[in-house]
């Protein structure tokens, strides 16, 4: 008769080698990079009015509001900027890279190593939702960095908030927030909480997650992919570089 | 065709509760309320926020202690008004925002959406357009029921089945990547989608690819029926008898599992499925192992019609054979079997921008039956039951 362990045996090691290793093109698929102008790009003007979000400006795409469409690939733009991009500030626009990974301050850096993760939802469409609990799938496993889930804010060190917010979720995101110990962190995980995302500008919602939560860091994506998500969760400890 | 309103077919108490479902602040009501009294019962609101259940909603539960009752869900809290802000958008941005409204639902949504925007500006899609996107829901049945069985192995603390079944439902969204240029296939059914790797070298690859997870996912349901524990807890939990369901207008593998015979792809025979063999699942107890019997079944099924359809691909039509839509407004209705059941867009059009949309989602029509369901459960039943319906607060809280 087989068993559970055999079959685990049989599937072999399944663990992504992130953050020591870069994440593979099975985990970041191209829509998990921003889209940059690529040499061949003409004019910004076509590329612009194409844009279904105004994500694109003359100086640029401003990852923080692109829901990786893909609609500007037919005016020579490419998935191509870097898988780690999240940001301090709520994204504005950004060079032709794209991001501003560099030093920044850690603000669970006291705690170490271990941190619990809460997650919040104020206006998702769900698959946000999945990408962070899949964090916790044997593929990305983030047992083994000391990450793990909890189920109440009191326990909490990283409050992970999924969606746009929307009014009646500022008053239970606020106070999951105040119910959190210090230090704590607020990482606002896809494009929704940036900038509204595809529902910018809907009768009920807030432009960002910025004006109702102080938040560390912006993981921009619609969905980011959970090696993103990832990434952020590591700079708010100030490990993202400790573990190369 | 033209949807009738509600109250034209439906019994008054069922229309005035999806009527309901929408209007008005948080929190509202997705089921009917039944009020219930007695010595020592109390209301003990759960959510909006709890890690049990990832998305925002709150439940009531009027209780006396260890048994449920009634269960009343709530929605409201994640009302984003896409399909109210909709008006006078461009069809294809339209559809943009539409695959985001339940995002583990997206092939289903646009699909339908498409379908009821094209018939209502009259537009003839190359064939190739639609077996695309049944592709693309084939693909996404099988993850969304490999996650409710993965859920449903949570809450009953199988700890490897848990583990390998996530894994599988991270195998086939990675599919999904490689096929569709996106993990939730996202932009990647509208006309054109230019993210989209469905060559003949990208079929090639899929049908490849798609023979691992197919007989994994047979080896790890045997070990899961193998324990008796997992069955046992489900077996019997959250019952939904035919009647309830037929009466408030349950769909999908929720209808199924009370024995009613009931599946979009068989109802009128549309490309693709009009050229594939299409498996019925049905079991006959309506409890949340009966659920996740019709699921197990259609998961097999759904690789079986994707092997079919890799293996008869049509031929490739160009786009421009389609004639060019005509100026005059129209409204017109379309229907997909979705992954948690039968699901219906109505859209007017006028010069290719939206004048109004309007949908009937699965989760809408079945959160009635799960709340009856769970009258007289006790507390530990509340995951299991609630992970086997697939039901998504995002999709009635539009
Ligand atoms: S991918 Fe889409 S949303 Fe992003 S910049 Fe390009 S056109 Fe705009
Ligand atoms: S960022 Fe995109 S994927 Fe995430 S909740 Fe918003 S619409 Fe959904």
């Amino acid at each position: 008769m087989p068993s559970w362990i055999e079959q685990a045996a049989h599937r072999g090691i399944l663990t992504s080698r992130y953050p020591r290793e870069r994440g593979s093109d099975a985990e970041v698929p191209p829509t998990g990079r921003a889209p940059v102008p690529s040499a061949s790009a003409g004019p910004t003007g076509a590329a612009i009015a194409g844009c279904p979000v105004g994500a694109i400006g003359p100086e640029g795409v401003e990852p923080g509001r692109c829901i990786r469409c893909a609609r500007c690939l037919a005016h020579g733009y490419r998935f191509g900027g870097p898988v780690e991009a999240s940001f301090r500030a709520p994204p504005g626009r950004a060079g032709p890279e794209g991001a501003d990974v560099g030093d920044e301050p850690a603000p669970l850096a006291p705690l170490g190593r271990s941190l619990h993760l809460f997650l919040v939802d104020v206006g998702s469409c769900n698959a946000c939702n999945l990408e962070v609990l899949a964090l916790a799938n044997p593929f990305y496993d983030v047992s083994r960095l000391g990450l793990f889930f909890t189920n109440s804010p009191r326990h909490a060190d990283v409050l992970l908030v999924v969606g746009v917010p929307t009014d009646a979720m500022v008053e239970p995101a606020r106070r999951a927030y105040d119910a959190m110990p210090f230090p704590k962190a607020v990482v606002a995980v896809g494009v929704c909480p940036c900038s509204g995302g595809a529902f910018r500008g809907n009768p009920g919602l807030r432009p960002s997650l910025g004006d109702i939560l102080p938040v560390d860091r912006f993981v921009p994506g619609c969905p980011p992919t959970p090696v993103q998500i990832l990434d952020a969760v590591l700079r708010v400890a100030g490990r993202a570089r400790r573990e190369e | 065709m033209l949807l009738p309103e509600p109250s034209e077919v439906l019994p008054e108490e069922l229309a005035g509760l999806w009527r309901g479902q929408f209007g008005g602040p948080a929190p509202r009501p997705l089921a009917p309320r039944e009020t219930v009294e007695g010595y020592g019962t109390f209301t003990f609101p759960y959510g909006p926020i709890s890690m049990g259940v990832p998305e925002s909603g709150r439940f009531d539960v009027v209780t006396y202690g260890e048994r449920i009752l009634e269960l009343a869900p709530l929605g409201g809290y994640k009302q984003r008004s896409v399909l109210a802000a909709l008006a006078g958008t461009p069809v294809e941005d339209a559809a943009l925002r539409i695959e985001r409204i339940a995002g583990n639902f997206s092939a289903a949504h646009v699909a339908a959406f498409l379908a009821a925007a094209e018939s209502a500006r009259g537009l003839r899609v190359p064939v190739v357009e639609l077996w695309t996107r049944a592709l693309a829901q084939e693909l996404q049945r099988i993850y969304n029921h490999i996650h409710v069985l993965a859920r449903i192995a949570e809450a009953a603390s199988q700890n490897v089945g848990q583990a390998q079944t996530h894994a599988l439902a991270e195998e086939i969204l990675r599919l999904q990547a490689r096929a569709f240029g996106h993990r939730w296939l996202f932009g990647a059914l509208l006309p054109g989608g230019p993210a989209r790797n469905l060559d003949r070298a990208g079929r090639h690859a899929l049908s490849e690819a798609v023979r691992t997870p197919a007989r994994e996912f047979d080896d790890l349901w045997e070990l899961y029926l193998d324990s008796r524990v997992f069955v046992d807890r489900i077996q019997g939990t959250c019952p939904v008898p035919r009647e309830v369901a037929v009466r408030w207008g349950a769909v999908g593998p929720t209808l199924r599992a009370c024995g009613v015979p009931w599946d979009d792809r068989l109802r009128v025979p549309e490309a693709p499925y009009n050229d594939l063999f299409v498996a019925l699942a049905r079991e006959h107890d309506g409890d949340a192992l009966a659920r996740l019997l019709v699921r197990v079944q259609e998961v097999r099924a759904s690789f079986l019609l994707i092997e079919q359809m890799l293996d008869r691909w049509p031929a490739d039509v160009s786009l421009s054979e389609a004639p060019s839509p005509p100026v005059r407004p129209g409204r017109g209705v379309g229907r997909v079997e979705g992954p948690s059941g039968d699901l219906v867009y109505d859209v007017s059009v006028a010069h290719d921008r939206i004048v109004s949309v309007a949908a009937r989602t699965p989760s809408q029509a079945n959160w009635p039956v799960f709340a009856f369901g769970m009258r007289g459960a006790v507390f530990t039943d509340f995951h299991f039951a609630f992970e086997s319906f697939g039901l998504v607060f995002a999709e009635t809280d539009r």
